[in-house]
């Protein structure tokens, strides 16, 4: 497939997301009437995975199958997920828990939203998987507060999973028991930290934790603990059912298999694209989306927290995989890109993103409450409403430079990194801003509204 | 392992912090969220440093450096913050480098953004770890043009402890010291982002351990209420004395001005308190500044005591001895009185020629057992039994209960002292509560955190030891019917509990004042420490319990002790001690020929006193204390302006000379040559951190016992951290604690008609209390519990419940 990829210089728009041209796996059933349900997924060959790996499988096996399948972390960090896997030490009789991360909080990200509300049991049936192959005693799934809808898409389907013998005590026949527990979350973004989300399960404060001890030697309550993507875990389902080997005929070097891509910003079709890795942003922007409806001029390559690229060939030509992205600067993130148009003033919609990020941290370590928290917006506020000074621009960028990196946890680096960028790239709408007083490009309430 | 800090090579413990690394070679690093005896949590970034190692070869071989020849440093990309970083063998760490003056620089900048800068005004101002780390590693000009974040500048948190929101820089030490230090989980942050404010869900701090988080706060956002705009900090005099209110001996600073005592604080001693004092100890200073302490001598001329000289008051006394046989005279001191006080007595009693003296309050089983724990055995025991409530009794111990339930061990001192950053420790860290037994006749504090709990009838602590020691004797035993409701548990608990102790290599039972102060509950208890092969550790009454028993301030017959004495002395001489609260010692005491009291307030029996002294409060004494565990203190004196007041040793000075003797223990350099023959210890040098002599060097002890409690009673006398003898003139703890607390059954306060919050009035004993009712089913049913006093000790007493007088009723706001 990443043959077809190179190839492809002027592909055919691609039109629908049924497009013969790439696989759909995970995505296949999102949008169909009644997929839900578990007659549905039953129907159309779910639970087969659990049931291969439990019946047919030693843990190790399947450990084994996701490390061979190359997949890597679908969150952001992209770690790979055996690897992960086998990070557990070996059960001792006590808890250990699996922790499926929902809390889906990435302005620009929202694949994880449509599995769990049109294919619930195919995140039911990973986590199974990836509770099997590490011998977990306990799931939660630590869903954001806003899926209202799919939070009560999963506990239906867990609950029919329970009654069907998919949970619960001897899963399938099997010797192996295992089952989930629903956790809404309350709408903070750095739930979505690993160990602040172990932190608000527990119910505490959902501050990130010091690291080490890495969760799989103390996670929840003390106890071994993994915690993966939504979609990390239902790739997994695909592993199994279709082989290591399927999966890691797809894609790059460094990044195997498919991906969920998103798009947002004004493009013909936003939406969620699956892909292999290594597709290009071209392919998704203009054929998969449409191509862009209003003239770009930047887009985020992997969920607000990556820093942006300009709107150049150079990179909308490369492919979308994790070692092309980390090379030139950025992340390939969630990927969920954000096209950003030309006529867009950039410090204003900086500002829109650094509101954000100030509204979600978490107030534990001092640069990112004072810096990220108070100080940048405040900074970006003078700017946008035409107060600031040329001066400013420089003021901005050293204090940016003494957040980066010196932060608790990725949150403040999350918001740096856009701000980097765009000073790096657009700097002169920074200077032209500080010394007009106002945007060389309208504010424009698009972005806002 | 082999670490380099800038330029010095350091050899250190694997599991070091970096941070301790940096301190160890001398350097510095600003910090504000690391804390000694607290888990490093890396919040603050202050500490940053630029962080290097080599790295080995897949064969086990370090990388090496072409050009140098040396193993090639990896720097880490990112500054780390070295509270959280583990020293690695190789190591490097530069503190120095431009790239890290500049990060430190700008989290000075963020830090200060949103903090007032209201120095000139802040309690904090001169002793503030903000303000010095500004200064040392700012850069004095702040670039922030925005309004700062404004907040309420004086929340109450309690009664004890104000809060100023503005000036917090949320380093988190105190909602940790909450829940790692005494486990309670009374604050937390508020809100997120730069709005982040600590705050309780409920108002009020329900802790007793509440006052230290004025003490680690680096900012004044956190002030001791009773000290709030008193005086700033260089106009202090700060005395590093131990605290006498309990006997733990905690270390404490008395920060005193202008001949006032504004303000105590913990000090540090690794082996006894750490860094943690109670709030009875610090809170618990007030009464020594009241207006009425007495200050000159007082002599009954006609009938009326009159203010007199200190040579008139001792002529007159050594006349009215003159026509006393010296075996007439009964001494009795208050058994928070130092060793150099023991001193004094004793010498002169020997120069009376008089038995007849003794030290009270004084437990009826001796302290000193054969197998006395250590504060630091109880903080690594692995199996602890308490009798009593510890968190009253003994706020130090309370907590260094909580140390041996997070299993580790007390950190090895490094040249800087305690390790800033201990990383064995973590936040919210699993407890081994299993390791844990609480027993006492109601529910006390420590029982939240003990794996098992015994609730046994009041009274019953003999009863209790006996179940345990017959399972130690004979594991296969049964208890009967009756033997396990008066232990208080069943058999199969029993047996667990003893099995527990008797497999633990380093168990430890502590015995509370309800376990010594009857001699069968004494016994059976040794005989069970005895039987388990644990260790003991007994606590005193008061301060320097251990320490007069220890020097023998005994009576020379058991009729000659304190009680005997009230009854049959023809002249008394009393020191802190006030038995003429009960009505019918006070009929006895006007019968005295001679009736000497020194004390710091006109209490009852100085209202009868022919001769009234004016004494020295324990913050006004120089002299050495012998904690709950055999430690010498050292106990120095605040400069306190108490008028003519003085110790006992003053006193001996006074009275030898109207009698033409120079009596030992004269002066407190009298008293301690006296003391290093009988002790071999240079007391002049004892250290701060006491002096904890090998058993061998310990005297004989002359283990004199009475009977202290009665066996039955209505009425349980309990411990209480808030000394129930000062409590009306330490205004702000009273009115934390909520007075003294007579604490009621709900069934029988609706038999007796008692709501919560009533003021009463009873008689225990022969004694009026004041007490404030509190409603609890923490007590069992026909049970109540009042504060103990030194004349009248824990255990059970006999209450006249029907004539409990109401004085005023008052609403009890739910706690």
């Amino acid at each position: 497939m990443s043959d077809q990829v190179a190839t492809a210089a002027k592909p055919a728009p691609i039109l629908s997301r049924h497009d013969p041209r790439y696989e759909v796996t995970m995505y296949r059933y999102v949008g169909v009437e009644g997929a839900h349900t578990l007659d549905f997924y039953r129907s159309h060959g779910g639970y087969e995975a659990a049931r291969k790996a439990l019946t047919s499988m030693t843990p190790a096996q399947v450990i084994d199958e996701v490390k061979a399948s190359g997949l890597r972390g679908r969150g952001g960090a992209g770690f790979p997920t055996g690897v992960k896997w086998s990070f557990m030490a070996p059960p001792d009789g006590k808890p250990r828990y699996l922790v499926c991360n929902a809390d889906e909080s990435e302005p620009g990200s929202f694949k994880d939203r449509y599995i769990m509300e049109d294919d619930p049991h195919q995140l039911v049936e990973g986590m199974i998987i990836g509770a099997y192959a590490m011998q977990m005693t306990f799931g939660f799934l630590y869903v954001r507060g806003e899926y209202y809808l799919g939070t009560t898409r999963m506990e239906a389907a867990i609950a029919e999973a329970r009654a069907a013998g998919l949970l619960g005590k001897n899963i399938l026949g099997s010797d192996f028991s295992f089952d989930i527990t629903v956790h809404r979350g309350a709408g903070a973004y750095i739930c979505g930290e690993e160990t602040a989300l172990m932190n608000s399960l527990e119910g505490l404060r959902a501050n990130p934790r010091l690291k080490p001890p890495f969760p799989a030697a103390a996670g929840m309550y003390g106890r071994p603990t993994t915690i993966n993507n939504v979609t990390s875990l239902t790739s997994s389902v695909h592993i199994i059912n279709r082989g290591a080997a399927w999966f890691a005929s797809m894609g790059t070097d460094d990044s195997k298999g498919t991906k969920l891509y998103q798009i947002s910003g004004p493009v013909a079709r936003t939406g969620v694209y699956e892909m292999p890795m290594g597709a290009t942003f071209r392919e998704l922007i203009y054929d998969f989306a449409g191509g862009p409806t209003m003239e770009p001029k930047a887009f985020i390559p992997g969920g607000s927290s990556t820093p942006m690229f300009p709107w150049e060939d150079r990179f909308l030509d490369m492919p979308m995989d994790y070692g092309t992205l980390a090379k030139n600067g950025s992340m390939l993130g969630t990927g969920g890109v954000i096209v950003i148009p030309r006529d867009k003033c950039i410090v204003d919609a900086l500002y829109n993103l650094v509101r954000f990020y100030a509204h979600e941290s978490c107030g534990k370590c001092t640069p990112c409450r004072e810096g990220v928290g108070h100080w940048l917006p405040r900074m970006y506020q003078k700017l946008v409403s035409g107060l600031g000074r040329p001066e400013d621009v420089a003021l901005l960028e050293s204090v940016a430079s003494n957040i980066k990196g010196n932060a608790f946890c990725p949150l403040a680096d999350a918001c740096i990194g856009p701000v980097q960028a765009s000073l790096k790239w657009f700097r002169d709408e920074y200077e032209y801003l500080a010394a007009n007083g106002k945007s060389k490009y309208a504010k424009n309430d698009w972005w806002q509204a | 392992m082999k670490v380099r800090v800038n330029d010095v090579e350091l050899d250190l413990a694997p599991g070091t912090s970096a941070i301790d690394a940096v301190f160890a070679a001398g350097g510095d690093v600003p910090y504000f969220c690391s804390q000694e005896y607290m888990s490093p949590i890396g919040a603050c970034r202050m500490c940053l440093a630029q962080v290097g190692a080599p790295r080995k070869e897949r064969d086990g071989s370090w990388v090496m450096d072409e050009a140098t020849g040396q193993p090639k440093i990896f720097w880490f990309p990112n500054l780390m913050a070295t509270c959280t970083t583990q020293v690695m063998e190789g190591m490097v760490i530069d503190t120095l480098s431009e790239r890290v003056k500049t990060a430190q620089n700008g989290m000075v900048e963020f830090t200060l953004i949103n903090h007032p800068l209201d120095c000139p005004v802040c309690d904090k101002g001169g002793a503030c770890e903000l303000q010095d780390r500004s200064y040392e590693f700012g850069d004095g000009l702040s670039r922030f043009q925005f309004d700062k974040r404004h907040n309420e500048k004086h929340h109450p948190l309690s009664d004890l402890i104000t809060l100023d929101r503005e000036r917090c820089i949320q380093c988190k030490r105190c909602v940790r010291y909450f829940e790692e230090v005494p486990g309670d989980e009374v604050l937390d942050f508020i809100e997120r982002t730069a709005h982040t404010y600590i705050g309780t869900a409920d108002p009020g701090l329900p802790s007793n351990f509440t006052g230290n988080i004025a003490d680690i706060c680096p900012v004044g956002a956190l002030l001791d209420a009773s000290s709030r705009f008193r005086g700033r900090n260089w106009e202090y005099d700060h005395t590093r004395t131990t605290s006498m209110d309990d006997a733990t001996g905690a270390a404490i600073i008395v920060d005193a001005r202008t001949g006032r005592i504004e303000r105590i604080k913990a000090a540090l001693n690794p082996d006894v308190n750490k860094t943690w004092i109670d709030d009875g100890t610090r809170f618990g200073h007030e009464y020594a500044d009241s207006p009425d302490r007495l200050t000159t001598p007082l002599i009954r001329r006609q009938g009326k005591l009159e203010p007199a000289t200190w040579d008139e008051a001792t002529a007159f006394i050594a006349e009215r001895l003159k026509g006393l046989s010296g075996k007439d005279v009964g001494i009795a001191i208050r058994s928070d009185s130092t060793l150099e006080e023991g001193v004094a007595a004793m010498a002169l009693a020997e120069e009376l020629g008089t038995g007849q003296l003794d030290h009270a309050p004084r437990p009826a089983a001796t302290l000193i057992g054969n197998q006395v724990a250590t504060i630091t055995d109880l903080a690594t025991a692995d199996a602890i039994l308490v009798v009593g409530d510890l968190t009253e009794e003994a706020g130090v111990l309370d907590l260094r209960v909580k140390d041996a339930l997070k299993g580790v061990t007390p950190p090895t001192l490094m040249p800087h002292g305690v390790p800033i950053a201990d990383l064995r420790l973590k936040e919210h860290m699993p407890r081994q509560r299993e390791i844990l037994t609480v027993a006492a006749p109601y529910r006390v504090d420590l029982m939240r955190h003990a794996g098992a709990t015994v609730r046994y009838p009041a009274g019953g602590e003999a009863a209790f030891f006996r179940a345990l020691g017959k399972l130690a004797a004979d594991a296969n035993a049964l208890l009967g019917e009756a033997d396990e409701a008066a232990a208080g548990m069943s058999t199969g608990q029993a047996r667990a509990l003893v099995a527990r102790l008797a497999a633990a290599k380093r168990g430890v039972i502590v015995l509370g004042g309800l376990a010594l102060n009857r001699r069968e509950s004494a016994e059976a208890a040794r005989a069970l420490v005895k039987a388990v092969g644990a260790k003991e550790l007994a606590v005193g009454p008061m301060a320097n319990s251990y320490g007069l028993e220890l020097l023998g301030v005994l009576p020379s017959h058991e009729r000659y002790g304190y009680a005997g004495m009230l009854d049959g002395a023809k002249a008394l001489v009393l020191s802190h001690l006030d038995p003429a609260q009960d009505g019918e010692v006070a009929e006895r005491l006007r019968g005295k020929d001679l009736l000497v009291v020194h004390d710091i307030f006109m209490t009852e029996t100085a209202h009868l006193a022919d001769v009234v002294l004016p004494a020295a409060s324990v913050y006004e004494r120089d002299g050495t204390v012998v904690n709950l565990e055999g430690r010498f203190l050292p106990v120095r004196a605040a400069p306190v302006d108490a008028g003519s007041s003085t110790d006992l040793t003053g006193v001996a000075r006074a009275l030898g000379e109207a009698m033409g003797k120079r009596l030992e223990g004269r002066s407190v350099r009298s008293a301690r040559r006296v003391l290093k023959k009988r002790f071999d210890i240079d007391f002049a040098e004892l250290p701060d951190h006491g002096l904890l002599p090998r058993a061998k060097s310990r005297g004989p002890v002359k283990a004199l016992a009475g009977e202290v409690a009665a066996g039955t009673g209505n009425v349980l006398v309990v411990p209480s951290m808030a000394r129930a003898e000062y409590l009306s003139r330490n205004r702000h703890l009273a009115a934390a604690v909520g007075g003294n607390r007579l604490r009621v059954n709900p069934e029988d306060a609706v038999k007796h008609n008692l709501t919560g919050g009533a003021e009463v009035r009873l008689k225990v004993g022969g004694t009026w209390r004041q007490a404030v009712v509190h409603v609890t089913d923490g007590v069992p049913r026909g049970l109540m519990t009042i504060p103990s006093l030194p004349e009248q000790p824990v255990g059970l007493a006999q209450a006249d419940l029907a004539g409990i007088v109401v004085e005023q009723v008052r609403l009890e706001v739910a706690s």
